[in-house]
């Protein structure tokens, strides 16, 4: 287990944590717990219910979401100082997507008790937690939409629809 | 300044293995791939119409396609045309690829997507699923059978257990043994199970009462002996594999799926034998069918062997029938199905598309449509063909009903 300092350290890079202040880290990676998964393992499944977020200390994990049967479409992939899970933190809904280990991962482990803790405790922290946040699903969003034309245009290469000439 | 062409679309997806979280396999499937696993659908043969024109100039015979229904008129070539003729629905476009090789000896890789692209423009293609039966049950989807059935075909037809990675298993089944199946003696080997399976065939047949042997639960004893020959279909496709070895050719394709959603078969992708002799085409056509006239000796020597009237004696007695029938269905070219001696009657004619434009032929004489030309020795293939194919497939049926009825009143 990864002392709070070594923790902190690490939190410093991630682009989440960005507009904390060294204290802040501190105090903050005190709160975190530290998670192992093996290669191979899934973390949880789309559809579960979940209370925690994640950030990837170490390691690569696949993010993939059920197209049929045993298939999944991999929509990304998680490697340090990446995060994910944090959809269910706030909106209570099941998880959105299914977590697998690629490799072996070392992820931290922020649960709604803790973020709850920060807001009440630090608000300037939980400010610039959030503010970093919007940037992320910012990008995130931004992917998506290029996903979505990355799968259309697969549909149209696949089955030699010319759309142009229509 | 010279512009690379557009990167093609993949798609990453994680198949799951069984039932274990942790087995996992990661594939990355290109647009491409898919692409020529597409069975181009042409509409319905009363939306479109197809009339021959030949230049004076230079005797070249074109086509011109029409569309019925927005009245558009398409030029196709006599390539071209050939490559219409064959999206049906069924062939994929590697398929017809494969068809255009056969019958120019060389490809142009832009024509496919050209003349799909010129089509699909034109509205001659749909993307309507290619089984009848599933077209039928797709337009009554408001019965709710009809609808469980189309959904119970689709969820089946998307069983297909297969491997692309089979190439060093069949190298270590060839060298394992399999390199014997193509030896002088092997040939022996077959001629000597063929007469002492059709002794034993007939000694069955005059002595035997070997329906008897059924007894109380008949569906179930015929169920068996049907899953068992099913079984011995792998083995058929097995041998095909080894054939391409013994050739030096890559066996791309191996599995297990539903064709059109309810018929369950074996395959092995033998395509890249096209690349190599005739003389290995047939040899590895042959080598398959081979397998049920084997096992059909075997069983028809087991029934003689085992006590009169028993079930053991019925079922290989049943076993053995069905072997051999599968072997001469497999090897005999007319019967409307397109097996291993079809592929090698087409190879030998160099006529690719021969029961295709037979039956084609035969629908313009009856079917009111535009009449097809041909030359005379065309004309009588697709008749001796379709004669051929009529004979064979009623003389089958009668065959089976003799059988039967001999076996139940003996």
């Amino acid at each position: 287990m990864a002392a709070a300092g070594e923790t902190a350290a690490f939190l410093k890079s991630v682009k989440l944590f960005r507009e904390f202040s060294d204290a802040e880290l501190l105090a903050f990676a005190a709160r975190l717990k530290e998670r192992v998964f093996k290669k191979g393992q899934v973390l949880f499944r789309e559809g579960d219910a979940g209370e925690e977020m994640f950030v990837v200390r170490e390691g690569t994990t696949i993010i993939s979401k059920l197209v049929s049967g045993r298939v999944e479409q991999v929509l990304a992939r998680a490697t340090g100082g990446d995060f994910f899970g944090e959809m269910t933190l706030f909106d209570r809904s099941p998880r959105s997507a299914t977590i697998q280990a690629e490799t072996d991962v070392t992820l931290l482990v922020l649960d709604r008790d803790n973020l709850n803790l920060l807001i009440e405790v630090n608000p300037r922290a939980a400010a610039a937690f959030f503010h970093s946040l919007v940037y992320v699903f910012i990008e995130r969003l931004r992917a998506s939409g290029e996903l979505v034309a990355e799968i259309t245009r697969w549909g149209l290469e696949a089955t030699g629809l010319d759309m142009e000439s229509r | 300044m010279t512009e690379s062409a557009p990167r093609r679309a993949k798609l990453e997806l994680l198949v799951r293995r069984d039932d274990d979280d942790r087995s996992f396999e990661l594939r990355e499937i290109g647009s491409a791939a898919a692409w020529v696993k597409m069975r181009p659908q042409r509409v319905a043969a009363e939306h479109f119409e197809l009339a021959e024109v030949t230049s004076r100039v230079d005797r070249q015979r074109s086509f011109i396609l029409k569309n019925r229904q927005t009245e558009r008129f398409l030029m196709l070539s006599e390539p071209e045309c050939f490559l219409w003729d064959r999206m049906d629905g069924r062939a994929s476009v590697q398929d017809i690829a494969t068809a255009y090789v056969l019958r120019y000896g060389t490809f142009d890789f832009d024509l496919i997507p050209g003349l799909i692209k010129k089509l699909q423009r034109a509205q001659l293609l749909t993307l309507t699923p290619a089984s009848r039966l599933r077209y039928a049950l797709s337009r009554h989807r408001e019965r709710r059978l009809l609808r469980a059935a189309e959904t119970a075909f689709t969820a089946l037809e998307r069983i297909n257990v297969s491997s692309r990675r089979v190439q060093p298993f069949f190298h270590r089944l060839y060298r394992w043994g399999g390199l014997l199946l193509f030896t002088p003696g092997a040939i022996v080997a077959c001629l000597l199970f063929a007469a002492v399976g059709t002794v034993a065939g007939v000694h069955l047949w005059r002595e035997a009462d070997v329906v008897a042997g059924f007894g109380a639960n008949p569906v179930l004893a015929i169920l068996s002996v049907k899953l068992l020959f099913f079984l011995t279909l792998a083995a058929h496709q097995l041998v095909h594999g080894l054939a391409l070895i013994h050739y030096g050719r890559r066996v791309r394709e191996f599995g297990f799926t539903f064709l059109h959603g309810f018929v369950p078969t074996f395959y092995v992708d033998i395509t890249d034998i096209f690349m190599a002799s005739r003389r290995a085409r047939v040899v590895t056509a042959v080598s398959g069918t081979l397998v049920h006239l084997v096992f059909g000796a075997v069983w028809f020597m087991v029934a003689l062997r085992a006590s009169s009237g028993g079930f053991v004696q019925a079922f290989a007695a049943a076993s053995g029938m069905l072997q051999w029938q599968a072997f001469v269905v497999a090897l005999y070219p007319f019967c409307f199905v397109e097996m291993d001696g079809y592929h090698m009657l087409v190879d030998a004619l160099g006529v690719p598309t021969l029961k295709h434009d037979a039956i084609a032929y035969v629908k313009s004489l009856f079917g009111g449509l535009p009449a097809m030309s041909g030359s005379r020795r065309q004309v009588g293939l697709w008749i001796g063909y379709i004669v051929l194919s009529v004979v064979s497939v009623a003389a089958f049926i009668a065959f089976n009903i003799w059988v039967i009825v001999h076996a139940v009143t003996t």
